[in-house]
């Protein structure tokens, strides 16, 4: 029987002539439409095409800077149908002095900052938990890094007068909101909203964010959840208290105290989720890799939120011994590092960990702390490999 | 030729059952198969699911609702192997010759 994978093994690095017989030109076509495609959208995983939920493939963090056609997607429901950089308009109102609808030519008058952030969707590396939870199945990759830019979001609040009694700001979105679902709405604290680097982002890698991302503009918390930064922003309220709906809670929350694997947690027993935890990811060799006794570069990503990466350790007897991992020049205060380790590996199979530790003093755990929702995962990452 | 992985088509269907078509109705009408088809529960954790997916507005007669739990437990509980995704479409590189014409 001849399997589409032989097929390809043979297809692959070798030109194929246009005059090749019919059914090899039958074959790669069908391979071909084999793929899903959505455009602008590079090789990612298709966690759910409908909502849009892609996932980066762990061998594409080797870039500080993630390419947008490789920087993962995540959607609780529809991307809006209809945007309009002309019609939209941002409604800034609640706890201020002079309430404010601007234009996206009103927002471009004002001076930019960049960020360099790393994005990770509260529920990466959920399909790791154990017990499994409910949720999108994310495995590693549901984290991506780019250089956001647009106005602080502290300079557009000023314009408008914030009040002392304004608290919490509130971010609502233009997600098109199926049945009765609750819209897609949280609030961050006034502290965050008022940051230097808090920004009304507008681009992304120096192009103006796509469909995707939250064209034309998004809030961007860096170094929190993803779920912060909300996109298609149509909307900001300075509140006086924590936005009350179902995206504040019960979801994005955390346990106060860890509990016992499997149990429930009451949502009185929660704090909200807010930055980032320390972590680190693998992007080569990958899990399952065959190679050859000799040279072998391990290398991937750590970040850690608002903290800083301080160390990367390498293990490769599953955790038995540590070695220092080399980290990569490239740094910004919300970004990840790339680290890599060369190790000269003897035949064998091996298990290959990655463990980071921050500025904070936190460092990876070798179990993750479960909670019912399956957030912040970030057990030290481990790929298992054999060496020939 | 091999027919294409069931994985790589652009839509899924729910599995085969009694309670096949009445899923597909209920569930998605709001979101793909693939939400479904990637979660791996007990009973109790697909209870809830279902319980909070009807407070969302799927419509589930309530005569349904303890058949759906139990072909949604039955097929994608805790032990079955992880559901495989399939991929976006890998963007050519650039000088690098093409089998086929572009469609």
């Amino acid at each position: 029987m001849h399997s589409r994978r032989n097929f390809l093994k043979q297809m692959s690095g070798a030109a194929i002539a246009v005059s090749a017989p019919p059914s090899l030109l039958a074959w790669t076509r069908a391979s071909q439409s084999g793929s899903i495609d959505v455009p602008g959208e590079d090789g990612l995983i298709v966690r759910s095409f409908r909502f849009v939920d892609l996932e980066t493939p762990v061998e594409y963090f080797n870039t500080w800077l993630t390419p947008v056609s490789h920087f993962f997607v995540r959607n609780h429901m529809h991307e809006p149908s209809e945007l309009d950089a002309e019609e939209w308009r941002l409604t800034i109102g609640g706890e201020v002095e002079k309430p404010w609808t601007l234009t996206l030519a009103e927002l471009s008058k004002f001076a930019t900052h960049s960020v360099v952030n790393t994005l990770e969707c509260a529920g990466n590396g959920r399909s790791l938990q154990r017990p499994q939870v409910p949720g999108v199945q994310w495995g590693k990759g549901a984290v991506s890094t780019a250089r956001f830019s647009g106005p602080r979001l502290r300079d557009v609040l000023q314009r408008t007068g914030v009040k002392p009694t304004g608290k919490h700001v509130m971010f609502r979105g233009l997600d098109e909101v199926p049945g009765k679902v609750p819209p897609f709405i949280r609030s961050i604290p006034i502290e965050k909203a008022l940051d230097a680097d808090t920004l009304v982002a507008t681009h992304m890698n120096g192009a103006p964010l796509t469909k995707h991302h939250g064209f034309p503009a998004r809030a961007l918390a860096p170094g929190w959840i993803g779920a912060a930064s909300c996109k298609w922003l149509t909307e900001i309220k300075v509140l006086e208290s924590e936005f009350a709906g179902n995206f504040m809670s019960p979801a994005y929350r955390f346990p106060n105290q860890p509990g016992k694997p499997g149990d429930a947690v009451k949502p009185e027993d929660t704090h909200p989720l807010t930055a980032l935890s320390v972590k680190s990811v693998i992007s080569g060799p990958l899990d399952g890799a065959k190679l050859k006794a000799g040279r072998v570069s391990v290398h991937g990503a750590a970040w850690a939120g608002e903290a800083d990466v301080v160390k990367v350790e390498v293990s490769t007897d599953g955790g038995a011994s540590w070695n220092a991992a080399s980290l990569g020049h490239d740094q910004a205060h919300y970004a990840w590092r790339l680290w890599n380790y060369e190790w000269t590996a003897k035949s064998g199979d091996y298990s290959v960990l990655s463990r980071a530790t921050d500025s904070q003093g936190r460092t990876q755990p070798a179990t993750a702390v479960w909670n019912p929702s399956g957030y912040l995962y970030n057990a030290a990452d481990q790929v298992k490999i054999h060496v020939a | 030729m091999a027919p294409l992985a069931a994985s790589q088509k652009l839509t899924e269907d729910l599995p085969a059952g009694a309670m096949q078509a009445k899923a597909t109705t209920s569930c998605l009408e709001c979101h793909e198969a693939r939400i479904i088809l990637q979660q791996r529960l007990s009973k109790a954790a697909w209870t809830k699911e279902v319980d909070k997916m009807m407070k969302w507005g799927a419509l589930v007669d309530a005569v349904d609702r303890d058949a759906l739990i139990d072909y949604l437990s039955t097929n994608f509980s805790p032990d079955q192997p992880p559901y495989e995704p399939p991929r976006t479409s890998v963007k050519k590189t650039p000088g690098k010759k093409s089998a086929t014409k572009a469609k």
